[in-house]
C-alpha cells in the first residue's frame, strides 16, 4: 500500500482507537503505569509524523514508503517520546513510576499490532482502502 | 443498385501472431507465405492475397476463386499440398463449415454470402431479409469494404435471388438500436437461454476480473457470460509472456500483492511462496522472501511472481467462481443498444453457426489491439515479405534463437524496456549454452545520462549506463496512492502530461541484467549503439542496417550487418484497429482520448453507450470498459493485474450502487466473509 497523508491520518486513528487500545487493557490492568496515556501520546505526535513522513515521501520517485521504513520509523518514534518522557515528562500524566522496560514492552507489543493490522486487516476488511492511499471512508 | 460482391468469409488463426483472423474477402483469395510471390490481379479483378508465415506453407500455396456461382479451391502445386476436411485436394468446391488445411494453418469456412446453393452447403440460416439490404452492409467488423466493382456475370445475378444473409444481417449493422422482437423472430437468439444480466466481451483476464469481482458481491454464474475465443482467462497474456521470452518458471514484472485471483491482494504471491518453500523445509529461502518483501525496494530488488504460481493461481480462483460455466466461445462482430434498455451482441460460434447474447450490463475487455512495429522495420517487411529476419518481440520468434543455437550469428535489439531486458537475457543463454558466437547490438535512439531521467515534482528517475529503473510500468503511487487522486482530479489536458512525466520506457533494476550487460560489454559481444535505423536491406542471407547517430557533427551514418533485428519498442496501437471497437466507436460517435483510447467516467462507464430503455421505462443498461483501452483516462496503471482489479472494483461498485441485478456492496462484513470463503476454496 502507497499511503498518502489523508490515509496515513485516517488508518492511524481507526487503528490506536481499535487494536491499540485493545493491546493496551492488559498492561493498564495488570502493571501500574500510564500505558493510556502513552498510547494517546504516540497518537498525537503521529499525526506530526504523518505529514513529515509524507514530505519525505514527496522525494521518492515511487511516492510509495516501503515497509522497512515503517519499522525505522516506528523506531525513531518510541526513541523520541522516551526522550521526552524522560527529560519532560508528558502533560496529564503521572510518571512517578515510570519504567523504560515496560514502555518498551508495551510500545513494541501495539506497535507490531497496528503493523500487522494495516498489513492484513485492513486489506481484508476494507478491499478499497489499498487503492485510497489507505483512506478507510 | 450495388452489384453483390462474390465474397468468402474465413476464419483461421494468424500462425505469426496466434490472432484469431475472421475476414470476409473478395474473390479471388489467394494465400501463401510471400506477398509478391502472389499474383495480384486475376482476370482482371483485384486478388485478396492472404500471408500465412508458416514454414510448410508455400510461397504461393493456394487460389479460392468464383467458378459456377461456387467458390472453387485450387492448390498451386505445393510440395506440403493443401487439405480440404483432411483429404488431399488439387482442386474442389468450398461449403460453409469446410476445414481447409495448408501446411499447419487450418482455415475454416465461415460463410458464402452469394452463393447459388449447394448439396454440400451447411448452412441453413433462416432470412427474411432481401438482397438489397444485406449487400451494402456486408461485415464491416472483420474486412474493409471490397475495392472492386465485380462484372455483373450471371453467378452474380442468379445469386441475388437466393440470398443467404451474412451475420449479423445489414439491419443490425446499420441500426442505432435493435428491437428485442426482431432479434427473437430471426432464430439466431433464445430468450431465457440467451440473456443475461452480466456480459463480459473478451474473456481475457480484464473479464475474469471483473467477472471475480461480481461473483464475490453474490451474482450467480447462470446470470453471466463471458464471450472469448480461449477457455483460459490468461491464454492471450501467457502467449505474449512465452513470445517475449518470459518462460514459466520466470519472474513477471508485477508486484507481490497484486494478485489477480484473490481482490484483497493478501496472503500476497511472496508470502505464499515463502509458505510453500517453509513447507519444503527450505528455510533460508523462505526466509529471503519475506526480507525481499519487507526491505523491497530500498534494501532488497523487487520481489516480483514466477509465472506459473500466477497462472496455477488464477486456474484455481476460475474454477472456484464457476469460470467453465460462464465462458462461452464467440468470435464477437458487433454490439448494439437494444428498444428495452439493453445491448445485443452478436457472435459467431464457429463452424458457420451464430447467436445473439442480449444482456443489461456489458464490459469490454478486449486487450491490446495490436502489435506496433517501428516504421523502417514495418517497411522492410512489408518489402521483402520476410517475418523471419524482422521481428518483433511480442510475436513468436522461437526461430531465431533456434537458428543461434545452430549456427550463430549477429542480432540487433532496438528498445530500452523490461521487453529489450528479457531478450538480452535470453541471448546470452543462448550464448552460453550453445557456445556459439552470438553476437548482440544493442541499439538505442540516444545516450541517456544519470540526470536525464524523467522529473515529476521534487524527484527524478534514477539512470544508470543509459537505462531507466522503475519496479513496475508505472511509478507506484499510481496503483493507490497520491498519484492515483492527482490523475483522477486532473483535467484531460493534464493528464496527458502526467502520463507524460510518468510514462516512458523503463526497466527493473535487476543485479542479473546489469551484470550481464557489463559482461557482454567486457567480452566484446555485446555493443551498445545510438542511433535510429534508417534503413533495412536484404543481402543474401543477411541483412544491413543503416542507422544515423546524431552527434556534435550532425547526423553521421553507419552501417552494419546482422541475421535478425528484434523490436522490442512496444505493443500500442490505437482502438480503431480492433474491428469490434472500431465499428462501436464509429456508430455511436465515441469520444476517444488522442484517437488512441477510449473516454471513461472515473467508474470506468462508457457513458456515450448508456441504453435507454424506450419500452417500459425501465433503469438503462451500461457498458464499461477495461484495460489498455482506456489508457489516458482517470487511472495509469490500466494494464496490469492490480489496474484491472481497481477498475474492476470501481465499475462494479458502481453497478452496485444502482441497484444491478443481484449484486451486493462490498461491505466490511461480506467482504471478510467472502475472504473466509476464498481461504477454504469455497464457492462464492
Amino acid at each position: 500500500m502507497t499511503p498518502t497523508l489523508l490515509g496515513r491520518l485516517q488508518t492511524r486513528l481507526l487503528l490506536f482507537l481499535t487494536v491499540g487500545v485493545v493491546l493496551t487493557f492488559p498492561f493498564a490492568i495488570a502493571i501500574d503505569g500510564p500505558f493510556f496515556s502513552i498510547l494517546f501520546w504516540i497518537m498525537i505526535l503521529g499525526f506530526f509524523w504523518d505529514c513529515l513522513y509524507t514530505f519525505i515521501q514527496k522525494f521518492r520517485w515511487d511516492r510509495d514508503w516501503p515497509a522497512a521504513y515503517q519499522v525505522i520509523a516506528g523506531i525513531w518514534e518510541a526513541f523520541f517520546l522516551l526522550s521526552i518522557i524522560v527529560s519532560f515528562g508528558l502533560y496529564g500524566s503521572d510518571f512517578g513510576d515510570f519504567s523504560v522496560f515496560w514502555f518498551t514492552v508495551h510500545y513494541s507489543t501495539v506497535w507490531l499490532g497496528i503493523f500487522i493490522a494495516s498489513q492484513v486487516l485492513m486489506r481484508l476488511l476494507f478491499p478499497r482502502w489499498r487503492f485510497r492511499g489507505g483512506r478507510w471512508f | 443498385m450495388p452489384t453483390p460482391p462474390q465474397t468468402i468469409q474465413l476464419s483461421w488463426t494468424d500462425p505469426t501472431t496466434q490472432e484469431p483472423r475472421e475476414p470476409l474477402l473478395t474473390l479471388p483469395v489467394t494465400f501463401g507465405r510471400f506477398l509478391d510471390q502472389m499474383p495480384a490481379i486475376i482476370q482482371g479483378q483485384p486478388v485478396s492475397r492472404m500471408v500465412l508465415l508458416h514454414p510448410r506453407v508455400s510461397r504461393y500455396h493456394a487460389l479460392i476463386e468464383w467458378v459456377n456461382g461456387r467458390p472453387v479451391l485450387t492448390d498451386q502445386n505445393t510440395s506440403n499440398g493443401t487439405f480440404v476436411n483432411g483429404a488431399r485436394q488439387q482442386r474442389c468446391e468450398l461449403a460453409v463449415g469446410d476445414r481447409i488445411q495448408l501446411g499447419e494453418v487450418i482455415i475454416q469456412v465461415q460463410q458464402i454470402p452469394n452463393a447459388q446453393s449447394s448439396p454440400s452447403s451447411t448452412s441453413s440460416a433462416p432470412t427474411s431479409y432481401s438482397a438489397e439490404t444485406i449487400y451494402p452492409g456486408v461485415s464491416p467488423a472483420s474486412a474493409p469494404p471490397p475495392l472492386n466493382e465485380p462484372r455483373p456475370t450471371p453467378q452474380a445475378l442468379s445469386a441475388r435471388s437466393t440470398p443467404q444473409p451474412s451475420f449479423p444481417p445489414a439491419t443490425f449493422w446499420e441500426s442505432q438500436v435493435v428491437s428485442i422482437q426482431a432479434l427473437t423472430q430471426s432464430g439466431y437468439f433464445t430468450p431465457g437461454q440467451d440473456e443475461v444480466s452480466y456480459a463480459a466481451l473478451g474473456a481475457g483476464l480484464g473479464s475474469y476480473i471483473w467477472i471475480d469481482y461480481l461473483r464475490i458481491g453474490g451474482v450467480k454464474p447462470y446470470q453471466i457470460i463471458a464471450l472469448g475465443t480461449q477457455d483460459k482467462p490468461y491464454a492471450k497474456y501467457k502467449q505474449l509472456c512465452l513470445n517475449s521470452q518470459i518462460p514459466l518458471h520466470e519472474r513477471l514484472r508485477s508486484n507481490s500483492d497484486s494478485c489477480p485471483d484473490n481482490i484483497w491482494g493478501w496472503p500476497s504471491y511472496a508470502i505464499r511462496e515463502s509458505w510453500r518453500a517453509f513447507q519444503k523445509g527450505d528455510v533460508p529461502t523462505s526466509i529471503g522472501l519475506m526480507w525481499q518483501v519487507f526491505a523491497e525496494p530500498t534494501f532488497a530488488e523487487t520481489y516480483t511472481p514466477r509465472a506459473d504460481n500466477v497462472f496455477d493461481s488464477i486456474d484455481r480462483e476460475a474454477r472456484r467462481i464457476g469460470w467453465p460455466d460462464i465462458y462461452r466461445y464467440g468470435s464477437i462482430r458487433c454490439v448494439r443498444k437494444t428498444d428495452d434498455g439493453r445491448y445485443a451482441i452478436a457472435y459467431s460460434k464457429g463452424s458457420g453457426e451464430y447467436g445473439y447474447v442480449v444482456a443489461k450490463y456489458v464490459h469490454l475487455a478486449t486487450g491490446y489491439p495490436g502489435i506496433r512495429f517501428l516504421k523502417h522495420l514495418q517497411d522492410y517487411r512489408d518489402r521483402h515479405q520476410d517475418a523471419k529476419s524482422v521481428v518483433n518481440a511480442y510475436e513468436r520468434h522461437d526461430h531465431v534463437y533456434e537458428h543461434l543455437i545452430q549456427h550463430g550469428g549477429k542480432v540487433v535489439v532496438q528498445g530500452r524496456g523490461i521487453v529489450a531486458s528479457r531478450i538480452l537475457q535470453r541471448l546470452d543463454e543462448v550464448r552460453r549454452t550453445s557456445r556459439q558466437n552470438v553476437e548482440v547490438i544493442h541499439l538505442m535512439r540516444s545516450p541517456k545520462r544519470f540526470n536525464e531521467g524523467n522529473r515529476y515534482g521534487q524527484a527524478q528517475r534514477l539512470v544508470k549506463n543509459n537505462w531507466e529503473f522503475q519496479p513496475f510500468n508505472w511509478p507506484k503511487a499510481c496503483w493507490g496512492g497520491d498519484l492515483r487522486d492527482v490523475l483522477e482530479n486532473a483535467s484531460p489536458e493534464e493528464r496527458k502530461k502526467l502520463l507524460k512525466d510518468w510514462g516512458g520506457t523503463t526497466t527493473a533494476d535487476r543485479k542479473d541484467w546489469q551484470e550481464l550487460v557489463t559482461r557482454g560489454l567486457e567480452q566484446k559481444w555485446y555493443r551498445l549503439l545510438f542511433g535510429c535505423v534508417q534503413s533495412v536491406c536484404s543481402k543474401i542471407c543477411n541483412l544491413q542496417v543503416g542507422y544515423g547517430e546524431v552527434g556534435a557533427a550532425g547526423i553521421q551514418q553507419f552501417t552494419q550487418e546482422a541475421n535478425f533485428i528484434v523490436d522490442a519498442t512496444g505493443l500500442s496501437a490505437a482502438v480503431t484497429e480492433n474491428p469490434l471497437l472500431k465499428d462501436l466507436i464509429e456508430r455511436y460517435q465515441l469520444p476517444l482520448i488522442d484517437k488512441k483510447s477510449l473516454q471513461v467516467s472515473n467508474e470506468f462507464e462508457m457513458t456515450a453507450l448508456t441504453s435507454a430503455d424506450t419500452l417500459s421505462r425501465q433503469a438503462p443498461g451500461r457498458m464499461y470498459a477495461a484495460g489498455v483501452t482506456t489508457l489516458g483516462g482517470p487511472y495509469a496503471a490500466v494494464d496490469s493485474f492490480l489496474g484491472l482489479q481497481y477498475s474492476a472494483l470501481r465499475s462494479v461498485q458502481h453497478l452496485a450502487e444502482i441497484n444491478a441485478e443481484g449484486l451486493k456492496p462490498l461491505s466490511v462484513t461480506r467482504s471478510f466473509s467472502q475472504w473466509l470463503r476464498w481461504v477454504n476454496n469455497q464457492t462464492p
